[in-house]
């Protein structure tokens, strides 16, 4: 037999793909259900959903972004050093002796600008649609939360460079911060890891910045995604509040 | 604010449907293949992006050389703005957290379903949108032309103006600064509510418009207007690096 066959037909790959190939309505419903990143999707979608001027896509563009913020992280990781003495010089060496040093830092950085812009446009889309209506009113306060979480990952890595810019930029965060009433000292304290901004401050924001809140986006993504499934997936023109509806029909029924 | 949900014009919200956009489609591939190309189209974008544009790197943190001017990152610069117009826990504290709060409460001051789906509602959606960007524009760059050129003695300012006839410090830095806050979207919303007939999503599309061209207007003028002791200047005035930073 031929080797394309061999292959494709040997128990090896087919325990890996438990479908054949989606060129049927069978094997396309089926590769949706069997696959794991996949069934985020539902089987089928009306025709409409598919238009790219609908939603422009922005919800899954911030989710690639964090995916290339991902893997080019942790290439960052590999070479940074989180020490108030050795963070600058870590990116100076990564930047001239390591091959696609430079790029894997650029890539990083301009794919933060595009997640934060990207989830501040997918933001606006949603609320000019009105997809925060109810079913999917709490799925909105969770993007909130995400926005949130978008802008603080991109603030704790702003100050990992240990640059000019990074040093100062906190500052200015800090001290808006510390101008919490009632317990902005507190908040201060709790901010910096101390009294100054030092090597006790790097240390809690790399460690926010790589784990905690990496750790709290991904399950506050998957709470976001679960939920568009269980509201209705993506939203279609509701042109009745569900009430009136009823009482239309109410209103026929006592007619007939 | 017991605005009722009116039916917004049939036609208007009819207007883009037909019988096949509703026919349903396999995912894959219709969508799962937009997906992809998009995904490729912008990861290679920002891979060029990243081979010709560098990021920013200066000279080591100098805890006792402060750039001038000192900026936060540019989605924080419409923030610093606003700390210049007045108290930093006003503007750093209090207004960052009630827009969230306000931003997370939204669906439950519109619990209508109607209009889910639909671009900008209904035929007075986008007349209210472009209404409100305008309003919300002149009265926030009003607010920083006076705040930056009212002579006031020695100074320059709203809040320098007050406190020299006498105004409290508490008066002219946080009393001030959140009437005009709330009065500008509450005079917003009188005024769409009144002159279109708006329920209670149209005046919603209003708030949210006022918000989002705040923040539009607010960081364009911190990024690229202030200069040298976060004066007003013209871009090309703006020192790139800033002094400190090289």
């Amino acid at each position: 037999m031929s080797l394309r066959k061999w292959i494709t037909e040997s128990r090896f790959w087919k325990s890996w793909f438990r479908n054949p190939y989606p060129r049927d309505r069978r094997s396309r419903s089926l590769v949706i259900l069997n696959s794991l990143a996949l069934h985020l999707h539902p089987v089928r979608v009306p025709k409409r959903a598919t238009r790219v001027t609908y939603t422009w896509g922005l919800g899954g563009l911030a989710t690639w972004m964090f995916v290339i913020l991902t893997f080019t992280g942790v290439f960052l990781m590999w070479y940074y050093i989180p020490s108030t003495q050795d963070a600058y010089w870590s990116i100076v060496k990564l930047e001239t002796e390591v091959t696609f040093g430079s790029f894997f830092r650029n890539l990083h950085r301009w794919a933060a600008h595009a997640m934060v812009i990207a989830v501040i446009l997918h933001m606006t889309r949603v609320f000019y649609t009105g997809a925060y209506k109810p079913p999917r009113d709490f799925n909105w306060v969770i993007g909130v939360g995400l926005l949130l979480l978008t802008l603080l990952l991109s603030f704790s890595g702003y100050l990992l460079p240990w640059d000019q810019l990074a040093y100062w930029a906190i500052a200015v965060g800090m001290e808006m911060g510390g101008a919490t009433p009632f317990i902005g000292r507190q908040v201060r304290l709790a901010l910096l890891g101390g009294f100054e901004i030092g090597q006790q401050t790097l240390i809690r924001w790399y460690t926010l910045h790589v784990i905690f809140l990496p750790l709290a986006t991904i399950f506050l993504m998957a709470t976001h995604f679960w939920r568009v499934r269980k509201d209705g997936n993506i939203s279609t023109p509701v042109y009745e509040d569900d009430e009136e509806e009823l009482m239309r029909v109410a209103e026929e029924r006592r007619l007939r | 604010m017991a605005t009722e949900v009116r039916q917004p014009e049939q036609d208007d919200l009819l207007r883009n449907v037909d019988e096949s956009q509703l026919k349903p489609v396999h995912t894959w591939p219709h969508l799962v293949s937009i997906e992809l190309i998009g995904a490729l189209i912008f990861t290679l974008l920002l891979s060029i992006m990243a081979i010709f544009v560098r990021a920013p790197f200066y000279r080591m943190a100098d805890p006792e050389l402060t750039p001038n001017p000192a900026k936060a990152p540019w989605y924080f610069l419409g923030l610093q703005e606003l700390l210049l117009h007045m108290h930093p826990a006003l503007a750093g504290v209090v207004v960052p957290t009630a827009l969230l709060i306000l931003l997370a409460a939204i669906p439950y001051v519109d619990r209508s379903k109607k209009g889910t789906g639909i671009w900008f509602y209904s035929r007075k959606g986008v007349p209210i949108v472009i209404f409100s960007a305008v309003y919300t524009t002149i009265w926030n760059l009003g607010l920083i032309f006076v705040d930056e050129w009212l002579p006031a003695g020695e100074s320059t300012g709203i809040a320098p103006f007050l406190k020299m006839h006498g105004f409290p410090d508490a008066f002219a830095e946080i009393f001030v600064p959140l009437v005009f806050m709330t009065f500008i979207p509450f005079s917003l919303w009188t005024i769409v509510k009144r002159r279109w007939n708006a329920d209670i999503r149209e005046l919603m599309i209003a708030m949210y418009t006022f918000f989002l061209a705040s923040f539009v207007v607010l960081t364009i003028i911190g990024t690229a207007f202030r200069g040298v002791g976060m004066e007003l200047v013209w871009p090309w005035e703006v020192p790139h690096p800033p002094i400190g930073k090289e």
